[in-house]
């Protein structure tokens, strides 16, 4: 049978897994074998490499890899950013072909259990018709929905052994998948839903549950990315590994093709926070420095310039061309000083100089590109920083508060992400 | 029914010996301090962030001021005179009748009169057993408030729902997107159906024909409403597209059409509004001289319930 924990491979995410992480070793002992398995998670397609034994030290290797993958990703990326991406579609096909095998070798159960501590789910009956709870079921739509689910597969003949996965068998409540919705995972239209159950096939009950441990992942980066912005990234060993998986990433062509994604470029000032949009409009004295110097210069540079691939502790590791910083992201900067009540570069020029300087430039008026890196790189404050510094700052909106927004960097990525997905389910 | 403006001394007269806390229903009262009011004293609702910790403040506030009308939010929150700390948002949908797409009265602009908000509640209805049956959720509310009805559900297994999840609950419940199957019998087809069965039954020639379809075509259509409409609700939308004239575009433009005016039977930016605030239950509706008020039976609801006194007595 299995060993203990043996199910976290299905939900990384179980408290169990939770106290694995909790005894882990730190990250500069980190054993190589664990460090290579998080970079190589991301490209796993044989059913070897998915796969976990189930002994103990294979159990542990599997969820310190997928912490210390997502916690590399967070720490040479953003939310939403093509790292992220890779990341959470490579777990969602894991976990989803974890269960097709469970399932296939029999394991049906332990699959089941884990499903259960995230979805309220039924097994239909089959007595003398199909039904769900004492609900009858339609025959016609019983078999329509197995022919629906062959046909999305491309499948027209399929033999006995196959056929299981395609036939209606469970059934979910269809509020577990608000945070699919949320992420437009499913679609509430294009589910059978009947007296608050979800009918669905083993196939889908695979997708399901891949769809929300992937979603739960990108969730989880998130947090980290959050979480570094306010402390600095904790190791060199995170950004080796956020580097190596960045380096997996498809060329830009084919991913545009096969993955959706944030659009990195131009600034889009309709998606920015609130507080954002409050300093670039001017504010009074009190807030003035910190909201020019402090929240515009760091959020301004970093949604412009999206660093990826590495710690971002220089700008120069991410453009090539120093325009970007005097024609798009100074102009505003200098625009929202001079909207300030008094204009903040009036009575305190030197806090030009200061902007340069937390963009990583030193204490210059004239910034080149080699001067990058003479001064740290300041990232963006987290939203309790700025409600500490520049109370006025932070009138929260209504997508701040639905997202629980910890950072304005999030707030504008969430917004970028939202708006590049289509209104369809997977 | 009359509908007119209040005066100051009826609201006035209103508060002060009509007014009763009993009338607050329960959902309202057992959540009153973590909600954010809202009033109106003749210039629309600005006056928020307004917090009441007991009834009786409430009402005290009320009894003095008389407010031209009177809001509370569907959110609650940890700190709702600030608006901060938000917790969970009833699940509502407002049925204007002033706003309904199709009416048979000859009410115009942002007039209402019986035979419109009959309209209206019928539509609350149809919505909510969609609500019941297929979405199973169970602690459902009407108001009348005015000028048509608000559902407002209160399961919280919904309460912590957001807009992009909300959205997809307007969806399904107007049936305002093309199912992927239209012949399944339950679920979201059988729902389509039967809207786009009922929109189609209140069209008129005129709006077929405003719609862009061929007169001759039109006429057709009316003359055969009842094996159109016999055919939506069966699901055989492809007999329709045979229907002689129809033809596939036709066919598709008069699907995209029923569709969208599916959707705006109800207001579906008051349901992903997470913080709205929506006509308190008790309270009076200056605009049109009615209470608005919780509606314990949906089906055998009567205006005379929301009548106040001033209007029944004919001041």
């Amino acid at each position: 049978m299995f060993a203990p924990g043996y199910m976290t491979i299905l939900d990384p995410f179980a408290p169990e897994a939770q106290d694995v992480v909790r005894s882990a070793p730190p990250l500069d002992s980190m054993p190589q074998e664990i460090v290579e398995r998080a970079v190589n998670r991301v490209k796993w397609k044989s059913p070897k490499e998915m796969m976990v034994d189930a002994n103990p030290s294979a159990i542990q290797n599997e969820i310190l890899s997928f912490y210390l993958m997502c916690q590399g990703t967070a720490a040479v990326s953003y939310p939403y950013s093509r790292e992220v991406r890779l990341v959470t579609d490579a777990t969602r096909e894991t976990i989803k072909y974890r269960m097709y095998e469970l399932f296939k070798r029999g394991y049906e159960d332990l699959c089941l259990d884990v499903v259960g501590h995230s979805f309220k789910f039924v097994q239909l009956e089959h007595d003398g018709g199909v039904k769900l709870k004492n609900i009858e079921i339609p025959r016609e739509d019983y078999f329509k929905l197995r022919d629906r689910r062959l046909a999305e597969n491309g499948i027209e003949i399929v033999d006995d052994r196959a056929l299981p996965q395609y036939v209606p068998k469970y059934a979910v409540r269809w509020t577990d998948l608000a945070l699919l919705m949320r992420y437009r995972r499913v679609d509430l239209t294009k589910l059978y839903v009947v007296h608050g159950w979800v009918v669905i096939t083993p196939r889908e009950l695979w997708e399901i549950f891949a769809n929300f441990i992937g979603v739960k992942t990108e969730e989880y980066i998130a947090s980290l990315y959050e979480r570094f912005s306010e402390s600095g990234v904790p190791s060199k060993l995170l950004d080796s590994v956020g580097q190596r998986i960045s380096a997996l990433i498809p060329p830009e062509a084919e991913l545009r093709e096969r993955l959706r994604r944030v659009p990195i470029g131009k600034l889009r000032p309709e998606f920015f926070p609130p507080c954002v949009k409050k300093a670039l409009g001017g504010v009074g004295t009190g807030v003035r420095n910190y909201a020019i110097a402090v929240l515009l210069t760091s959020f301004l540079s970093y949604a412009r310039v999206s660093p990826s691939g590495k710690v971002a502790t220089r700008m120069a590791d991410f453009i090539s061309d120093i325009s970007i910083v005097h024609e798009e992201i100074a102009p505003l900067i200098l625009e929202a000083a001079e909207h300030c009540n008094p204009p903040l570069f009036k009575d305190q020029p030197q806090e030009k100089a200061n902007v340069y300087y937390h963009l990583g430039f030193g204490m210059t008026l004239e910034p080149r590109l080699e001067d990058s890196g003479k001064s740290k790189w300041y990232r963006t404050p987290n939203c309790s920083k700025i409600q500490i510094s520049a109370p006025p700052l932070c009138e929260p909106d209504d997508f701040c508060r639905s997202r629980n927004i910890k950072n304005p960097l999030t707030y504008y990525y969430k917004r970028l992400a939202e708006q590049a997905r289509p209104h369809t389910g997977d | 029914m009359q509908f007119r403006e209040t005066t100051a001394e009826e609201r006035k007269c209103f508060y002060l010996e009509e007014w009763n806390k009993k009338d607050l229903p329960d959902f309202i009262l057992h959540t009153l301090s973590l909600r954010e009011f809202g009033f109106d004293y003749g210039e629309g609702p600005s006056h928020r962030y307004n917090q009441f910790m007991t009834v009786e403040q409430l009402s005290d506030f009320l009894k003095n001021r008389a407010p031209c009308a009177a809001y509370a939010s569907v959110a609650l929150y940890e700190q709702p005179s600030m608006r901060k700390g938000w917790l969970k948002s009833e699940l509502v949908f407002d049925v204007d009748a002033k706003d309904l797409p199709l009416k048979t009265c000859g009410c115009s602009g942002g007039a209402v009169c019986e035979k419109c908000l009959d309209e209206a509640r019928q539509i609350a209805a149809m919505f909510a057993e969609t609500l019941r049956s297929d979405l199973d959720l169970r602690n459902i509310n009407f108001v009348y408030s005015g000028r048509g009805f608000h559902i407002r559900v209160n399961d919280d297994a919904v309460m912590t729902m957001e807009q992009t999840e909300r959205t997809q609950i307007v969806e399904y419940v107007t049936g305002s997107i093309v199912p992927t199957d239209m012949t399944i019998a339950l679920g979201y087809s059988q729902v389509f159906r039967d809207r786009i069965a009922k929109t189609f039954d209140r069209l008129n020639e005129q709006k077929l024909i405003e719609m862009g379809m061929r007169k001759a075509l039109v006429e057709q259509l009316i003359i055969e409403k009842e094996k159109v409409i016999a055919m939506m609700r069966r699901g055989k939308l492809q007999d329709l597209q045979n229907f002689s004239g129809m033809g596939e575009k036709t066919f598709g433009q008069l699907v995209d059409y029923l569709m969208k005016l599916n959707s705006a039977l109800t207001d579906g930016k008051v349901t992903i509004d997470t913080k709205r605030i929506l006509r308190l239950p008790s309270s009076l509706h200056s605009g049109v001289s009615m209470k608005c008020v919780l509606v314990r039976d949906i089906e055998h609801f009567s205006i005379e319930s929301a009548i106040p006194k001033f209007m029944r007595e004919g001041k």
